[in-house]
């Protein structure tokens, strides 16, 4: 009984989901989530053990709700299991590896993303909820979500993204 | 009939029903897990929105039992999942057999009367068998994992779906092959039945996925109605496959098969013997403006033995079904199709019960086209005709006129007048049953289609976001139903009429409420009644209660719990009012099932079936047995 609720009946009344999008954006957006780690590489000190969890941080208000724990559920990064972790706003000495930056009333999105600049955390925003200056930026285009990368504030941050993602980047910005 | 393996929903949005190869794969979180990252940037949002949409605010009387709701009920086969439809009436009978039905017409045993007005498909193959229109539910198989969803209508699909969509249309369809990688081994023993399956999928590359699983099963015997063994226990071994084949973005192809074979004992007589196969291949292809096309052909061959030369017969059914759907215009969404059936045939009686003649080839043509026109954003008109040329009664049009109108997005109000048959069978026309040397019973060579005119009303309601209602009403009248008439001055031989006729009318309402994240409540109540009637000149032998010992009244209360991430506690309470003849007690019986995810990979779970009662009687003894209360332990681990 792995996934429960899971279906899309059910996921139209998830909580959680804005009212703008629909539960299966969020639950695709969710799914991307971990789904884009394996197409980046991160320092060796970003995990302090092999058995370290890879922590996919929601900060602000938080689209998934529960269709995000169902997403990661069962799913790791290599070796690592998957934690997901929601803060109210960017705060020094957080663990992020994915960061998805909701925003908040007292810290815009592009503020949250600023407070992890030069840090080894690959960070998302979603323009659909008005956000931006993540290093990945979902786009919904023709019904469908697709992103943007931003390939040059990645290899800053010590987060280089594989050939294989970029390619499928609606745009890259090197 | 139909190929329509994909979404009832048809009536309002059959295009979009077609565009299965996104659909299909976005069903769930745990589906887009499996999904690569360049698939999840092609999943359509929107249609797939558009569709779900269409799926619960489709204009007719339509319930989904979802993948979900499948495993949670800890149910083995069929027709104990069928029971989480409110709109369906399910009555075990034996050990391995039920009677299902919509809207009553249940049958009478003792008057050889069998339910035989539903239309039943497992992935777009037509499951009731053209010798009586019935259902062998024992022959009807699918692993309870590999279920996507069931969608039930009560009331007639004939439009679309053909002349067996009297009553209702049971749509079964099973996930894809992508969607069940990785293996799974379930085993579950209980004081009653056992199974054990066994399933493993893989992917051969991008483009091509696979199934293949094996299931064995076997009940014991039930009791009767007197508390004696009913020696009715059963066994059935069934394996099969499915390949799914994505070519291009626009297409994709499906092979699936299966083959079983059962044994049964039958008291008093010997053994009876079921054996069956299948192979089925479809193709689907979407066009960029909307359009689909489905191209459908299965081979199905099913045969009942009983042993010591008890009777047999075997049925081989050939079948090419094609459809299309397109938007004319931005107003008209069309959909029009057509195929053909042939079902060879061969009996081989006992001395009591023959068919002559004792084989024959049946061959089924139709063509239909439907088409659903926006009047204005609220508003849609949705016209649908088919033409089916039937072996035994030639050419018959099956029109249906639907209307929805859906004022706010929390409301849907539908209704319907739409037309439908039961065309005859080798049982109406071919039947010769004696008793000693004399003929008692005969099929009538001139025997008419059963036929029905329906008239809906029924509303959707999304009070909250918490809550959801669906009521829908409806009247009946039928016609030509089929008699027990006398030969003149002799009396016997009887033969089949059509004198009967007459109405229902009836109410199914089901609702959900989410009381909590983790708690959804459903309930539901069915109110049917029946008048029926003898035209003139019929004989009246056995009394119009002949064509089904239906309840009046049912209702069911079922509560769905999470409690913490990895159990799950689920209720499912029944009431079914009394039948009223020949007289069954009303019954209110209670399953439940606790399920616990013992880690990612092992999940155990514990089933109660009936738990109210000792044992409780469905239908009608002594043609039917007393269920037992039982019980299940079952182990999964997935690899």
């Amino acid at each position: 009984v792995a996934g429960l609720l899971a279906s899309i009946l059910w996921l139209t009344a998830a909580p959680g989901a804005k009212a703008q999008g629909t539960a299966l954006e969020f639950a695709v957006k969710a799914t991307y989530l971990y789904k884009f780690a394996p197409f980046v590489e991160w320092p060796p000190h970003a995990f302090p053990t092999a058995a370290s969890p890879f922590n996919i941080c929601v900060l602000g208000d938080d689209p998934f709700g529960v269709v995000l724990d169902h997403a990661v559920e069962g799913q790791r990064v290599g070796e690592h299991p998957i934690v997901v972790r929601r803060l109210p706003a960017a705060e020094p000495g957080m663990s992020c590896h994915v960061l998805f930056a909701g925003g908040s009333a007292t810290q815009s999105p592009a503020d949250m993303v600023r407070a992890v600049t030069g840090q080894p955390v690959l960070t998302v925003t979603d323009q659909a909820s008005g956000s931006s200056g993540g290093i990945i930026q979902f786009i919904l285009q023709d019904g469908r979500v697709r992103f943007a990368i931003d390939a040059a504030a990645a290899q800053a941050s010590g987060v280089p993204i594989s050939s294989k993602l970029l390619a499928l980047a609606l745009s890259v910005r090197r | 009939m139909r190929i329509k393996a994909r979404l009832v929903a048809c009536w309002v949005l059959a295009p979009a029903a077609l565009l299965a190869p996104v659909f299909a794969r976005a069903q769930s979180v745990q589906d887009l897990q499996q999904m690569s990252i360049g698939e999840l940037a092609d999943i359509d949002i929107s249609s797939v929105t558009k569709t779900t949409e269409a799926l619960s605010d489709a204009p007719g009387a339509i319930f989904v039992i979802t993948h979900d709701d499948v495993v949670r009920s800890g149910a083995t086969r069929l027709p104990e999942i069928l029971r989480l439809a409110p709109n369906l009436q399910v009555a075990q009978t034996s050990a391995s057999n039920y009677v299902i039905t919509a809207r009553g017409f249940s049958g009478n045993a003792d008057a050889q009367s069998f339910s035989n007005k539903l239309l039943v498909l497992i992935d777009g193959r037509s499951v009731y068998t053209p010798l009586y229109s019935g259902v062998y539910w024992d022959m009807q198989d699918v692993l309870p994992q590999d279920i996507e969803r069931i969608e039930v209508i009560s009331g007639p699909g004939a439009t679309l779906w053909g002349a067996n969509a009297v009553n209702g249309v049971i749509n079964i369809i099973t996930r894809k092959s992508s969607q069940t990688q990785g293996g799974l081994l379930d085993v579950g023993v209980g004081d009653f039945q056992r199974s054990a399956s066994l399933r493993y999928g893989g992917r051969i590359n991008d483009d091509l996925t696979y199934r293949f699983y094996a299931k064995a099963f076997g009940a014991r015997d039930t009791l009767t109605s007197t508390g004696a063994q009913a020696d009715d226990n059963w066994s059935q071994r069934q394996g099969g496959f499915r390949l799914d084949w994505t070519p291009s973005s626009t297409d994709v192809v499906t092979l699936q098969g299966d083959a079983y074979r059962g044994s049964e004992a039958q008291p008093g007589a010997p053994d009876e013997n079921i054996v069956g196969r299948n192979l089925l291949a479809r193709w689907n292809r979407s066009g960029q403006d909307g359009s689909a096309l489905q191209v459908q052909a299965y081979y199905d061959r099913t045969s009942r033995v009983t042993e010591d030369g008890g009777g047999r017969f075997g049925l081989d059914t050939y079948d090419l079904d094609v459809q299309h759907s397109f938007a004319l215009g931005r107003r008209n969404e069309i959909v029009w199709g057509g195929g053909v059936r042939i079902s060879r045939y061969d009996i081989t009686g006992t001395p009591a019960l023959q068919f002559s003649p004792s084989s024959r080839d049946l061959k089924l043509y139709n063509v239909f086209v439907q088409d659903s026109f926006s009047i204005n954003r609220a508003t849609k008109l949705i016209l649908g005709l088919k033409l089916e040329d039937d072996p035994y009664s030639g050419l018959t049009t099956l029109p249906s006129v639907r209307i929805s109108w859906k004022p706010t997005d929390a409301a849907l109000l539908w209704a319907a007048v739409s037309r439908a048959i039961r065309s005859p069978t080798p049982f109406d026309t071919d039947v010769v049953e004696k008793i000693g040397s004399t003929t008692f019973l005969m099929g009538a060579p001139d025997f008419q289609n059963e036929k029905l005119t329906a008239y809906e009303v029924g509303a959707r309601i999304r009070p909250s976001s918490r809550t959801s209602v669906s009521v829908s009403t409806f009247y009946n009248v039928y016609d030509d139903l089929r008699s027990i008439e006398v030969t003149p001055v002799s009396f016997i031989p009887l033969r089949w009429g059509n004198l009967m006729q007459g109405y229902t009318y009836g109410l199914e309402a089901w609702g959900d409420y989410r009381v909590a994240p983790w708690w959804r409540l459903s309930a539901s109540v069915n109110l049917l009644d029946k008048h029926l009637k003898f035209k003139p000149g019929a004989s009246g032998l056995l009394g119009v209660q002949q064509a089904g010992d239906d309840p009046k009244h049912r209702a069911s209360l079922k509560s769905s719990m999470n409690l913490g991430r990895n159990v799950t506690l689920d209720a499912n309470l029944r009431y079914v009012g009394a039948l009223p003849d020949p007289h069954v007690p009303s019954y209110l019986e209670l399953n439940a099932g606790l399920g616990w995810n013992l880690s990612k990979r092992v999940e155990i779970s514990l089933s109660g079936f009936n738990l109210l009662h000792d044992h409780h009687q469905e239908f009608p003894a002594p043609q039917s047995n007393a269920v037992p209360r039982s019980f299940t332990v079952d182990l999964q681990w997935r690899f």
